[in-house]
């Protein structure tokens, strides 16, 4: 091992998963054909390839195993936009390494750095003045990267109302393992039934048939490639962790921002009338005949466990700025709504105090924001769930060095709510394991994080980890949500779909990377001539 | 009375009135601007407007005699018999003002067993200095020190009053003034002497993103508190001749009383450091802020912080610089993962070098630094720190 | 019981003031009215001692009329009554003349035990309104209150912070405090708490409603003027630091070291 190597570019052989890897090469290209140059010359030497972003995945995507990296994080401008007046669509296009936090600043802004730009997306920038916009997808991390962001199809809160990253790309340009590059626009091409066929750049048709797995019937998912018969292609590349190109731009669409968006967390005096609100709130239930017409662009939960480590940990300086818990607070769901007015969410609001009241809980055990202060007050506390976490797990780590954080990232459909968390709490009381449950349960995502005691804690908790898969899969759930399975989640995979649906897998990996250079080790095992 | 009017023949709705309107109180409906509730009647927008299209009229106030009022006042704030180093910063510009407007500095000293520091005052700058040295004036109390400042500006008659920006003088300040029924002006960054003779005085206003021009016409005296290091102290002049006038006065009474201080023990103060390692959110952690103190410790330097990881609960109020925080002028200003908002840049005074660490390579502190780094400060402080000790 | 007045100011909700980079002049952009964030803690306080002593809290403003939704929400945070001071002759003033017609509004609840601010607002950020308002009342008053330790009969103890630490301190009641943040954590409202506050009635007060010299309020009442504003520059010549991880702290080790000789 370059000893040397290490030192210096110690920082990429490692992502937010808390895994190292190796690495003997590393190169940051600037342009496309910087990326092109490096990939022939990896493909000739037969040298795997492992792209990296901003490297805070959670599942070890971008923990190289072995070989070359080649980091993006340099490639980071927006690099033009275009507006469909006739539909009134605004798009930008991206280079992989942009961050989601200066997206977010450019976009706020409509401050763009367009000497570059062509004459269209300059154009185009006059349109946006016309009105707000926003980009959808908001993983909690927002130093992430958009290259990242597309690869393993992240989603975040809002997803709820607004669908994962795959919902808002409208084209890709990817370099493939030969150094030829593939570009795709959402709607370009479609597969007949099973069978598609792609032409590169370079004039080289790739044709080939689609697996024969069917997808679970949740609305998030990322295990996996996306397979459907008369997919549009495009959806195979997003999410697909890296292992079948390496993107060199995206376009994607913007949304309308709304003037108003209230958040409230919502204190339910025990878990099961707290999934009924969820219930009640996704419009699967009626309470006391209420007309509830809410549509929240958000839906989140906090477990009894979670709030009481909140509290706990409130005492400590680190988190006295998050709202203060009151002993009596059991179980908590947050919403989010957006709306053209203050008074039609009102309007809202006051039937869905009703709804809280007739369910057994309290109007009054609700922490309502509608202004933006307010709101990132909210947000902060949701924040501190998962921060938490990290710290617990960090002084853990202090003691048994081989512990690192133990999380879920899967889903199910909407009736497998409620068996899905009686598996968890149950589970977790089985094996007398602590553990702190938040998320996304508009979807059924729920991020389960086990809080281990030694290692015999840990241990233990990834064998239920895998027992759970299995049974998510059994529901007709997902494995991996929106982490991407990247190379922590490999097992999980497999108690999703069978040994031969994921050679199904491999072989279409090889069709467009027959060397299995790139992203060794993710989505599959790599076994030498497999 | 007062009033503001568009006249609606000259308005050509050019928008520059809106431009010119810190309060967005200014709307062009039709093409003709419509003043809105918003209005404070501060009268920008008539200077703005290159058509005279804008009718303002501000009251014509019987103004007493202002003649009468002469000398410039600054109150000397000590503690534990020592000065407060805005009471120098404050002489020393008072210098620059009293010579345009040819008249005498006086400095105003209260406590118990302080008179010593009256030449101290000389030294930088008074000419004279009036010492009340009364054991019931050893606790600074705003009601029985407003009460003893009012007694003597309404003898001696000064046309401006000065005051430090400190806790308490932004406490005492507004007691004097009020009592005296005056003008105050707080928090001000510059002061000057406008042709008319009267005081201007400069302050940020919506946060720092704006600086307003601040007057007092026609009352008697102007007065101001002056934010900490602004300014800068003369070198000291100890032969300096000056007067000492003792008063005294019979005690009075307060209604506040003064258990117990509990003084700060949490390093070096940040006024008085010459060098200052500031964290920001790009530190990351709170776990991580150990690495700028480590930082601080081995240049020798403070630990100071932006406003957000105080109100995280990572630093303590006393270490926020900016805006709502304290004022700073060291040497080296080191900025760790400060994007730099134009709150935080309001804390920073007279600094010899700015020196900028963040992963953003847009973020407004870059603007204002000497040096700038593009990097994540939680990478290279461990490096930087490393190099620097080696070199020790 | 009790009487606690809270003093709250509707503020612009954000201070971003965009400038045109060609005129140098200031875009407005209409931003939401919020309550002061420094007053959400003085409600939070006064809420705090009603609900571990009992007490009646009134919430006085002076503003425009549309600040009475803003006392709306002051009410969905616990306050029991809110007074809006609303007329064209309370426009245009500084901290003196806001003040006194405060405190000829004050005057009209009649007797009180204790007046609570916010230590400033964020628009203006002097902090004088509260020391001014308790000179032209004649009750005893001390800023950056951190925490009340204890409420008597006559005195309130009140931990203050400084610019040396603090002080532990006795006031004599009737007083006014204005408070820091470090005092508390201001509660969210609830459902309930709107939906009462959206029933409540706030009290409009105009200049014919308090015996107040015309003289002393507003623009009239107020002795400094606004004579100009301006955007502040800030323009340096940066050097930007380049290399790899390695070679920028190491650059910048050179120089901070060589500008510490310079210091010492």
């Amino acid at each position: 091992m370059d000893i040397k190597f290490n030192q210096i570019y110690g920082e990429y052989l490692r992502d937010e998963s808390r895994q190292v890897g190796r690495a003997e090469s590393i190169v940051f290209p600037k342009t496309e054909a910087e990326i092109i140059n490096s990939v022939k010359e990896m493909s000739r030497k037969n040298i795997p390839i492992t792209s990296q972003g901003a490297r805070t995945g959670l599942a070890a995507s971008a923990v190289p195993y072995g070989g070359h990296i080649i980091n993006l994080s340099k490639m980071n401008k927006v690099t033009g936009a275009r507006y469909d007046e006739k539909e009134d669509r605004f798009f930008l296009t991206v280079q992989p390494g942009v961050l989601l936090s200066d997206l977010r600043k450019y976009i706020a802004n409509k401050s763009f750095v367009a000497a570059e730009w062509d004459k269209e997306s300059i154009n185009a920038l006059k349109f946006m003045e016309k009105g707000r916009w926003f980009y959808s997808t908001d993983p909690t991390e927002t130093s992430a990267s958009m290259g990242g962001i597309a690869s393993c199809n992240a989603s975040g809160a809002r997803s709820y109302k607004y669908g994962s990253a795959r919902d808002h790309i409208t084209g890709l340009r990817l370099v493939l393992a030969d150094g030829d590059v593939l570009v795709l626009k959402r709607g370009q091409y479609l597969a007949k039934d099973d069978e598609f066929s792609l032409i590169t750049e370079g004039g080289r048709e790739i044709k080939g048939k689609l697996p024969k797995y069917k997808m679970p019937h949740v609305k998030k998912n990322t295990s996996g490639y996306y397979n459907k018969p008369g997919m549009d292609m495009i959806d195979l590349f997003i999410g697909s962790d890296g292992t079948l190109g390496i993107i060199s731009e995206i376009e994607i669409e913007l949304n309308k921002t709304f003037d108003v968006i209230w958040g409230l967390t919502i204190f339910m005096p025990d878990e099961d009338k707290a999934l009924d609100l969820v219930r009640a709130l996704r419009h699967e239930i009626k309470i006391a005949d209420i007309n509830l017409n809410i549509n929240p662009s958000a839906i989140e939960f906090f477990s009894h466990k979670a709030l009481k480590m909140l509290r706990d940990r409130q005492k400590t300086s680190a988190f006295s700025n998050i709202q203060e818990l009151k002993d009596t607070c059991h179980t908590a769901v947050y919403i989010e709504i957006e709306s053209d007015s203050n008074e039609l969410v009102w309007a809202e609001v006051e039937k869905l105090g009703d709804v809280i009241n007739a369910l057994g809980g309290d109007e009054e055990e609700t922490w309502v924001a509608y202004n933006p202060i307010n709101l990132e007050k909210l947000h902060d506390f949701r924040h501190a769930c998962p921060e938490c976490v990290n710290l617990e797990i960090d002084q853990i780590k202090k003691l048994n060095a081989g512990i690192t954080k133990l999380g879920t990232d899967m889903s199910v459909p909407d009736d497998k709510l409620k068996d899905v968390m009686k598996m968890y709490n149950e589970g977790m009381e089985e094996n007398k394991l602590d553990g702190v449950i938040f998320g996304h349960i508009g979807n059924n995502h729920l991020h389960v994080n086990i809080i281990p005691k030694d290692m015999d804690e840990y241990e233990k908790g990834k064998e239920l980890f895998l027992i759970w898969a299995e049974k998510i899969a059994a529901m007709g759930g997902a494995v991996s949500a929106e982490h991407g399975v990247g190379k922590l989640k490999v097992p999980f995979l497999k108690k999703m779909y069978t040994e031969e649906e994921i050679n199904e897998m491999r072989k279409l990996k090889k069709i467009f990377d027959p060397s299995q250079i790139l992203n060794r080790g993710t989505i599959f095992e790599y076994v030498e001539g497999q | 009375m007062a009033g503001i009017n568009i006249i609606k023949d000259k308005c050509v709705g050019c928008k520059a009135c809106m431009g010119a309107c810190p309060f967005g109180a200014i709307e062009i409906v039709g093409k003709k601007a419509v003043i809105t509730e918003k209005c404070t009647l501060c009268g920008a927008c008539a200077e703005s407007c290159k058509f005279d299209a804008i009718d303002f009229k501000r009251d014509e106030r019987e103004s007493s005699d202002l003649s009468q009022y002469k000398g410039i006042w600054v109150f000397a704030e000590q503690r534990y018999g020592k000065l407060k180093t805005v009471s120098s910063e404050l002489l020393g510009k008072t210098r620059e003002l009293s010579s345009l407007l040819k008249t005498q500095v006086t400095s105003v000293l209260f406590g118990h067993n302080i008179e010593f520091l009256a030449h101290e005052l000389i030294a930088h700058g008074a000419d004279e200095v009036l010492v009340m040295d009364e054991e019931w004036l050893n606790d600074f109390n705003d009601y029985i020190y407003g009460e003893a400042m009012t007694a003597l500006i309404s003898e001696y008659k000064p046309e401006i009053v000065l005051v430090g920006a400190t806790s308490k003088g932004r406490s005492l300040a507004p007691y004097i003034s009020s009592s005296l029924k005056t003008g105050l002006t707080a928090d001000c960054t510059g002061l000057s002497i406008d042709e008319g003779g009267l005081l201007v005085q400069t302050r940020p206003a919506f946060g720092g993103n704006l600086m307003a021009e601040i007057i007092c016409p026609n009352n008697r005296p102007q007065m101001a508190t002056v934010r900490p290091k602004v300014f800068k102290p003369l070198e000291p002049d100890y032969k300096r001749r000056g007067k000492i006038t003792r008063i005294h006065k019979k005690p009075i009474e307060g209604f506040v009383k003064l258990l117990k201080n509990i003084d700060n023990s949490e390093g070096q103060s940040l006024s008085d450091a010459e060098i200052i390692v500031s964290v920001g959110r790009g530190i990351g952690s709170a776990g991580n802020i150990r690495l700028a103190k480590e930082l601080a410790d081995v240049l020798g330097g403070a630990l100071a912080s932006s406003r957000p990881l105080v109100d995280m609960g990572w630093m303590p109020y006393s270490r926020q610089v900016g805006q709502t925080g304290k004022t700073v002028a060291p040497k080296i200003y080191i900025a760790c993962g400060i994007s730099g908002a134009i709150q935080h840049l309001a804390g920073l005074a007279d600094i010899d070098t700015i020196i900028a660490i963040n992963q953003d390579p847009d973020a407004p502190i870059f603007k204002v630094a000497n040096y700038g780094i593009v990097a994540d400060v939680k990478e290279i402080l461990p490096v930087l720190i490393e190099k620097i000790k080696g070199r020790l | 019981m009790m009487k606690i007045i809270v003093c709250i100011k509707q503020v612009p909700g954000t201070n971003e003031v965009k400038t045109d980079p060609e005129t140098n002049t200031i875009i407005r952009e209409n931003v939401p009215a919020i309550i002061n964030p420094f007053d959400t803690y003085a409600i939070e306080e006064a809420v705090r001692i009603k609900e571990r002593t009992g007490a009646f809290i009134y919430g006085i403003s002076m503003g425009i009329p549309s600040a009475e939704d803003m006392l709306k929400e002051a009410v969905s945070l616990g306050i029991d009554k809110g007074i809006l001071m609303t007329d064209r002759k309370f426009a245009g003033a500084d901290t003196l003349a806001t003040a006194y017609t405060l405190s000829k509004g004050i005057e009209r609840i009649g007797e009180f035990d204790l007046i609570i601010c916010g230590r400033q607002a964020t628009d203006g950020d002097t902090a004088q309104v509260g020391p001014s308002l308790a000179r032209t009342l004649n009750i005893a008053y001390a800023t950056d209150i951190s925490k009340i330790i204890e409420i008597k009969d006559n005195e309130i103890h009140c931990l203050k912070i400084t610019d040396d630490g603090y002080e532990e301190i006795l006031i004599k009641l009737p007083a006014l405090i204005t408070v820091v943040k470090e005092i508390n954590m201001p509660r969210l409202p609830s459902i309930k708490s709107m939906k009462a506050a959206r029933k409540s009635k706030i009290e409009i007060v105009e200049f014919d409603g308090i015996k107040a010299d015309e003289k002393r309020t507003g623009l009239k009442g107020s002795p400094t003027q606004v004579r100009k504003v301006f955007v502040p520059l800030h323009e340096v010549n940066t050097t930007l630091i380049e290399g790899t991880l390695e070679e920028k702290a190491g650059k910048l080790s050179e120089i901070l070291l060589n500008l510490r000789m310079e210091v010492e």
